[in-house]
């Protein structure tokens, strides 16, 4: 028996790395749900998929182009230009398939230029594709400078719809737990994409590419044509993240998504998949969106950390993943050095890698989480923020028509804030003679400001460019508990209103502040028990 | 013989790595001088010079600083990704070394006055330049230990930094962007001597990168390197250690060109400041003529025409009124056809045009 059970181990090695990602990603959601009890919640679970649905779709496209040898840094770029476009298209009145379809085509066609000139023109895919992303970038512009929202029902159906799950929710009344169609959609390509990578001739051509391009060459497969289809599937993946992307915030503007490309790499590379090609799974690629999702969730459960260390986060865990690779890759250099194997001659199947290095890697990983998130939770950001009766809280909408009257009536400065975990909904007002309203709902609170202390915060906020393209809205519905930030400002007969959640970490800088200039300005409530 | 001549010219002409960027600046400059009236104006007010020439250079001093680095990484067979990252440390370190006061919420008053104070830094000029650089030399040491010693692939290696520095430049200023009012730190990105200021220091910069790889062995050790690292290895050169100096030297240019875009907008804009500035300097370092993914040759000279150039790009686009976006796109497929003009097919085509005149009648 114990025979048995070490020949299957010793014969299912090489999938020693892909649990090793799972086992993290399970130890960094375990870590959530100890720390904050909000965490247990599953809907936080289904919320981590369906607000990373998108992702999930860029990163498997990425998959098979890394294990291809390749990268493709245009992901961004098509999925931008895909979310204004579909907007734009949408606002026009084009039948929504026809505009999923047109997608599609332009996300492959856009695949398969950048695909033709690295596999025929030898050019490199890093430079290849830099094009390809400034190209879309700079397309995104031409349709729109605004951001477009979109209205169509088919796409709030898209993203709205909820798929109860049997078990944890109650059919009748239509509420409990559930998951999106976006969900449903990243999986459909996870599943099909892993079938495809592992069972069909062009999956294992992709994987004998980047293992040894010249040997693959020599065995007689269609080098360049598989390249090109590799970015033409990821053309159509980053088109569908687009087309989810902008489902899913119902709107579509050319500056979303920045940096996203490196999310999708980070994701691949956690995922267990080498950066040089040739070995790893898609399966792994959805552990590695996963951690980097639950890594999201830990830092907005956590209150006090700012958004930022979401990428020194990412960053550390990318570095973790790779040096552990790079050291299992230089164990077997030299194994088979000892073992007088020519390194050509090894056979996927020939692989041994030993465990250790990963389980301790997986370890050092995680305990660098814990030791970065540690000393920064303080008793009150996690209990306020993860107290179990806590309702799970949606933001609300903009009540424009409050905001309205309130400007018409003279106010300079309107601000909401509502969600967090008491599920608040305060407006304030602030008139050029230093008034100051608060409204929670409840109470009614007043101070009084100076005429100067408003008339410097207004030229501070114009000083930030406010009345500038480059404060944009940014909208995440559901966020988890966070605040949703809508702010109204008029000055020099300009009037404008930006949006914002706190949990975003794709607003402007200068978003916040503002936000905190208002802020210091503004009585707090008195927190009720 | 005068034919022999010609074709030898010609050839040695097509053959030198300047022959493009040159080409390319010379065509765009020949663009403008068409279309824009009065590009090639010089105005004096006092001593200081201006015109559309010396803001092409202005503009062009960062990307000019990353190119001279990002040579010297590229020329080892690798390349630095982490370039616009350390632009953003660098400036968020510079920044809280001269004003850390504007991050305090509550301050008595006699402290809140220095924070707008054109006079007041908290740590004198030199020492924010030093430690500065110091901090983008530890910047360098980590991704040239990652390259030589971990022997990561370099492209993953400095994306490690690409992610995680943005966010170490965020969490240096706890998310504030700081004004700088600090005059005489401003002069390094707004100064004028003459020149802008901040061409000397371009100047500086490319004399002792080229002191240190063309009057010592270094240089070729760092093109050995770049050709064969594992035959560089056994001929007795320290493989690592040349690895190692060229991220460092890169990493100290970044630093240094995050100074000056720092002091160029008076803030540290950990969100913005060298935001995809190195796809730009690798993209300068390609026109000038040093092969990616390759290693080997370099020219240092022509990584600073290569940046020249990127910027007259721009430079002559806003002058014809093209707007931002719009020169993205056509950068983007500006890049495909300079990387196609430099491929072996183009330049043997160019080859055989010199043969054939000198075999014609």
């Amino acid at each position: 028996m114990r025979e048995k059970a070490a020949a299957f181990v010793a014969n299912n090695q090489r999938f020693i790395p892909l649990l090793a990602t799972a086992a993290l990603a399970c130890a960094a959601y375990l870590l959530g749900a100890i720390l904050y009890p909000g965490m247990r919640d599953p809907q936080v679970f289904f919320n981590i998929l369906s607000s990373n649905s998108y992702l999930l779709i860029s990163a498997v496209g990425m998959t098979l182009v890394i294990l291809s040898g390749g990268i493709d840094l245009s992901v961004s770029g098509v999925v931008a230009l895909t979310t204004v476009a579909t907007a734009a298209l949408l606002r026009g009145g084009t039948n929504p398939w026809l505009v999923v379809l047109l997608m599609f085509l332009m996300g492959m066609a856009l695949g398969a230029i950048m695909g033709g000139f690295i596999a025929y023109m030898k050019v490199q895919p890093f430079i290849a594709t830099l094009a390809g992303l400034w190209f879309a970038r700079g397309m995104c512009f031409f349709i729109s400078d605004d951001a477009i929202a979109i209205h169509h029902p088919f796409f709030r159906i898209l993203a709205l719809t909820r798929l109860l799950i049997p078990g944890l929710s109650d059919p009748a009344t239509q509420r409990g737990d559930f998951i999106t169609i976006l969900t449903v959609i990243s999986f459909l390509v996870l599943g099909i994409v892993a079938l495809v990578a592992q069972y069909t001739k062009f999956g294992r051509s992709i994987y004998a590419i980047g293992g040894d391009e010249q040997s693959a060459r020599l065995m007689g497969l269609a080098v360049p044509t598989t390249k090109v289809l590799v970015y033409t599937l990821n053309g159509f993946c980053s088109a569908l993240a687009g087309i989810v992307l902008a489902a899913f915030v119902a709107s579509g503007h050319g500056l979303y998504a920045s940096g996203f490309e490196l999310r999708a790499i980070a994701a691949v590379v956690m995922g267990g998949t080498s950066l040089v090609g040739g070995s790893g799974y898609v399966l792994g690629t959805f552990f590695g969106v996963l951690i980097l999702g639950i890594t999201q969730t830990l830092i907005q459960f956590n209150g006090n950390l700012s958004s930022w260390w979401t990428n020194i986060v990412i960053g550390l865990l990318t570095f973790v993943f790779i040096a552990v690779q790079s050291v299992l890759a230089a164990r077997r250099r030299r194994r088979r050095r000892v073992e007088g194997m020519p390194s050509a001659a090894a056979a996927p199947t020939a692989r041994r890698r030993r465990p250790w290095p990963v389980v301790a890697g997986a370890i050092l990983g995680l305990a660098a989480v814990v030791l970065f998130l540690v000393p920064r939770l303080q008793p009150g950001g996690a209990a306020s923020l993860g107290t179990a009766e806590s309702e799970h809280c949606s933001l609300k909408p903009f009540r424009q028509d409050v905001a309205d009257s309130m400007v018409s009536g003279g106010a300079v400065v309107v601000y909401e804030r509502n969600g967090g975990a008491r599920c608040i909904d305060e407006v304030y007002a602030i008139y050029p003679d230093g008034l100051v309203v608060g409204d929670n709902g409840v109470d009614r609170i007043e101070v009084a400001a100076t005429v100067d202390a408003v008339g410097e915060l207004l030229t501070s906020i114009r000083d930030f460019g406010w009345f500038t393209p480059e404060m944009y809205d940014t909208w995440h519905d559901p966020c988890g508990q966070c605040y949703g930030y809508y702010v109204t400002v008029t000055d020099q007969g300009e009037t404008k209103t930006i949006r914002g959640v706190n949990g975003g970490t794709d607003a402007p800088a200068d978003y916040w502040q503002v936000i905190s200039l208002i802020k210091a300005m503004v009585p707090p409530f008195e927190v009720g028990p | 013989m005068a034919g022999t001549d010609a074709r030898h010219l010609w050839r040695k002409a097509t053959e030198s790595k300047l022959f493009f960027p040159l080409t390319l600046l010379g065509f765009i400059l020949l663009i403008d001088s068409i279309l824009v009236p009065g590009f090639f104006s010089f105005q004096a007010r006092g001593w200081n010079l201006y015109g559309s020439l010396i803001d092409i250079l202005r503009n062009a001093s960062t990307i000019m600083l990353l190119a001279i680095g990002m040579t010297l990484v590229i020329a080892t067979g690798g390349v630095d990704l982490s370039v616009g990252a350390v632009m953003a440390i660098a400036a968020s370190v510079a920044a809280l070394l001269m004003n850390p006061y504007v991050l305090a919420k509550e301050l008595p008053p006699h402290l809140m006055r220095l924070i707008n104070d054109p006079n007041f830094t908290f740590q004198p000029l030199w020492v924010v330049i030093g430690v500065t650089l110091l901090v983008a030399l530890l910047c360098g040491l980590w991704n040239g230990m990652l390259v030589a010693y971990v022997r990561i692939q370099p492209m993953v290696a400095t994306l490690i930094l690409m992610i995680a520095g943005r966010g170490i430049a965020q969490l240096i200023t706890n998310g504030v962007r700081i004004q700088i009012f600090y005059e005489p730190y401003a002069y390094i990105g707004q100064g004028w001597l003459v020149l802008p200021f901040s061409l000397y220091l371009v100047a500086i910069t490319y004399a002792l990168t080229w002191l240190l790889t063309r009057r010592t062995a270094i240089g070729m050790f760092i093109e050995s390197v770049g050709i064969n690292a594992r035959a560089s290895y056994f001929s007795g050169i320290s493989e690592k250690r040349i690895k190692m100096l060229a991220y460092v030297i890169c990493a100290l240019c970044a630093g240094l060109a995050g100074l000056v875009a720092s002091a160029n907008v008076k803030t540290s804009d950990a969100n913005n400041i060298g935001l995809t500035y190195e796809l730009d300097a690798i993209l300068a370092v390609v026109i000038g003529g040093t092969v990616l993914g390759a290693g080997g040759r370099f020219s240092l000279l022509g990584s600073l025409l290569g940046a020249i150039v990127m910027q007259a790009v721009t430079t002559s686009m806003y002058a014809l009124g093209v707007p931002a976006f719009a020169l993205q796109a056509i950068k983007g497929m500006a890049v495909i056809v300079v990387i196609l003009l430099y491929s072996e097919q183009a330049r043997s085509f160019l080859r055989n045009l010199g043969t054939k005149t000198e075999a014609g009648p």
